[in-house]
């Protein structure tokens, strides 16, 4: 398994059980869905933008599978850094509402 | 101005102008903004600085400033400032319309 995989597959795992534990459970609500199909559009822009002409992958970290060019790991990685985001968010909301 | 730079602007700057609507009501909750880009800067940032390190990817010294913090270019580390704002703002923008059209 190659390194860069493998974090990111660890990462959603971590994600999830953060979903769970902190008892926000943004991963149940159907808004989530819709919020994460938005963000999904913007990222093929951004990220598409950026794996082309800044980011340079070595592709002995990675699979080698791209969706245009953009790493699918990079969807993991994506996937785990806006959930944590809005699970930490709505937890802290809760918890201290200023 | 780089154009890592360029690209972060161009995805920041309408979030940010629209947070401002005043029945969003985004800022406040400025203090759970501060911790969550806090969170992801420090997470993601350490990944990044270890992905680096071990070579999983590099950045083109061409679409980049030459000012770095640690092995990542300023840009990098800004981007794991604006994504996460603009993440935050498009899920309060959603539940925002989401009441209203309840």
């Amino acid at each position: 398994m190659k390194e860069y995989t493998v974090l990111a597959v660890f990462s959603v795992l971590a994600t999830m059980a953060l979903d769970r534990t902190s008892g926000v459970r943004v991963l149940r609500k159907k808004l989530y869905y819709i919020f994460f199909t938005v963000i999904i559009a913007f990222k093929l822009l951004v990220n598409g933008y950026l794996t082309r002409h800044i980011v340079m992958y070595n592709p002995q970290f990675f699979m080698g599978i791209r969706i245009g060019t953009i790493p699918l790991e990079d969807f993991l990685f994506g996937f785990s850094m806006v959930t944590i985001s809005i699970i930490c968010w709505e937890y802290c909301k809760k918890t201290h509402r200023a | 101005m780089s154009t890592y730079m360029t690209v972060l602007i161009i995805a920041g700057i309408v979030p940010l102008a629209l947070s401002f609507w005043p029945g969003l009501k985004f800022y406040q909750n400025i203090r759970a903004l501060f911790i969550s880009i806090a969170l992801v800067v420090t997470l993601f940032g350490a990944w990044d600085i270890f992905a680096v390190y071990r070579g999983h990817w590099f950045f083109n010294p061409d679409g980049v400033w030459s000012v770095k913090i640690i092995n990542l270019p300023i840009e990098e580390v800004l981007f794991f400032i604006v994504i996460p704002f603009c993440c935050i703002f498009t899920w309060e923008a959603l539940n925002y319309i989401n009441e209203k059209m309840r």
